[in-house]
């Protein structure tokens, strides 16, 4: 940064706080939200949700065998197979934004090809784990599995779409490397790794259910004895490392992110006025998703940050259609993924990619407000 | 010998290219390390899953932090 750019940042800074009118009601009430949905994010979702969520993907990122997916996305692989595994690994293989960039760019260019590398890329950031796993504490969980079901069926269709569309594509890519990883995957069954993963989720699961208190405390008890049990006897100390390491670096991405992001829910519900919610995207109407799902292309959300931004726009009358849309748009979608997107597919590639997503992303929207 | 480390910037390619400064420096080997953040470049070595770890132009490691023994390993056999 400039030395100039510096003070003029400072000045702008002092000048706003200057001729802010610190004490006008509307500024104290956006503050007083902002804090006190904070409040409720921290009283009741911290422990409860996000926690054990960065636990599970942590263990995803380090202990789930990633190589033998990946290799199911190889040039060779019947599309039959590769649609739908391309559909689901999102969640597996990419817990952070920046895996998913190469992949795809690996499966578009040396892969299978365009239609799986266009569903891998949809559901990247889709099919979050910590992002569905916060949906369904904050949303309710028909919310989170509609959210997860209408990702992967649109993944599928619009990368089926996609390579009708432009079926030169896979031909250029036939000669060249594909390389899986070389790693090599961590010797553990797939049934310890499995059990691993569920008592982690059923902690988070039970903590989530209305029961006896005691009843609830003993399970989640006896649920993270059992997982440290794996932890202790059956890892190797250095995987564990690498667990907690994993785990601790998302958290330190996400979280910060997250509590702007819900400070900004909060002032949204004092700041909004109801009436243009419940105007433009009140009635799960083809209009009201097709806004919904412009808005959720452009707007850029960090991780998760989604979560309370559309709750507290729910609260304000936004029906259940458009905010199922705006759940699918504004992950996958916005300015700046466009932009690489540009860059790397090309203006018509990208260009179609974009406006199917949209398309589908709205229809989706639309029929889960109409069944549901 | 060149040492090329492909990756788009995360917290994991960080984290490879300090491990092999260190293993170099404890070899005491001389080598040039360099980094490829453009997806096309690192699509381009074959590599899906970043961090990967080329030398000499040849790939030796994708797909995770390797250890620093693996590391000294690899520059070991490259030699």
């Amino acid at each position: 940064m400039k030395e100039w750019v510096k003070f003029a940042l400072l000045a702008a800074a002092f000048a706003a706080l200057y001729a802010a009118p610190i004490d006008a009601p509307i500024v104290v009430s956006s503050i007083a939200a902002g804090l006190g949905l904070l409040q409720e994010y921290a009283r009741l979702h911290v422990l409860t949700c996000l926690v054990p969520a960065f636990f599970i993907a942590g263990t995803i990122a380090v202990y789930v065998k990633k190589e033998a997916i990946v290799r199911l996305l190889g040039p060779t692989t019947a599309k039959r197979i590769a649609y739908p595994v391309a559909s689901v690994s999102g969640g597996i293989l990419a817990v952070c934004s920046c895996t998913i960039l190469p992949l795809f760019t690996g499966i578009y260019r040396r892969g299978a090809g365009i239609g799986p590398a266009v569903a891998f890329l949809f559901t990247g950031p889709a099919v979050n784990v910590t992002a569905i796993l916060l949906t369904g504490s904050v949303l309710g969980w028909d919310f989170a599995v509609g959210r997860l079901v209408a990702a992967m069926v649109i993944a599928v269709l619009a990368g089926l779409l996609m390579a009708s569309l432009f079926r030169g594509h896979d031909k250029k890519n036939a000669d060249g490397s594909f390389a899986a990883g070389m790693g090599g995957d961590l010797p553990y069954a797939n049934s310890t790794v499995a059990t691993f993963f569920l008592l982690q989720l059923g902690v988070l699961v039970v903590f989530g259910m209305s029961m006896d208190p005691l009843l609830k405390a003993v399970l989640v008890v006896a649920m993270i004895v059992a997982a440290l049990g794996i932890v202790f006897l059956k890892f190797r100390k250095e995987h564990n490392l690498e667990w907690v390491r994993e785990t601790w670096d998302l958290t330190k991405k996400i979280l910060p992110y997250l509590f702007v992001g819900v400070f900004i829910a909060g002032i949204i519900e004092v700041v909004v006025p109801e009436e243009v919610v419940t105007g433009l995207v009140g009635e799960n109407t083809i209009l009201a998703n097709a806004i919904a799902s412009t808005f959720g292309a452009f707007m850029y959300f960090a991780t998760l940050t989604e979560v309370p931004i559309i709750h507290k726009l729910m609260g304000l009358g936004m029906g259940r259609g458009p905010a199922l849309t705006l759940f699918l748009t504004g992950n996958a979608l916005s300015l700046p993924s466009m932009i690489v997107l540009f860059r790397i597919m090309g203006t018509r590639q990208a260009a179609t990619y974009i406006l199917s997503i949209m398309v589908l992303s709205a229809a989706a929207g639309w029929l889960f407000g109409e069944l549901l | 010998m060149t040492i090329t480390v492909l990756g788009p910037g995360c917290t994991n390619c960080r984290t490879l290219e300090r491990r092999t400064l260190d293993v170099l420096a404890q070899m005491n080997v001389q080598a040039a390390v360099e980094k490829v953040t453009d997806l096309d470049g690192i699509a381009a070595y074959g590599v899906m899953r970043t961090p990967g770890l080329v030398i000499d132009g040849k790939l030796v490691w994708q797909g995770g932090v390797p250890s620093v023994e693996k590391i000294r390993e690899l520059i070991t056999a490259s030699r």
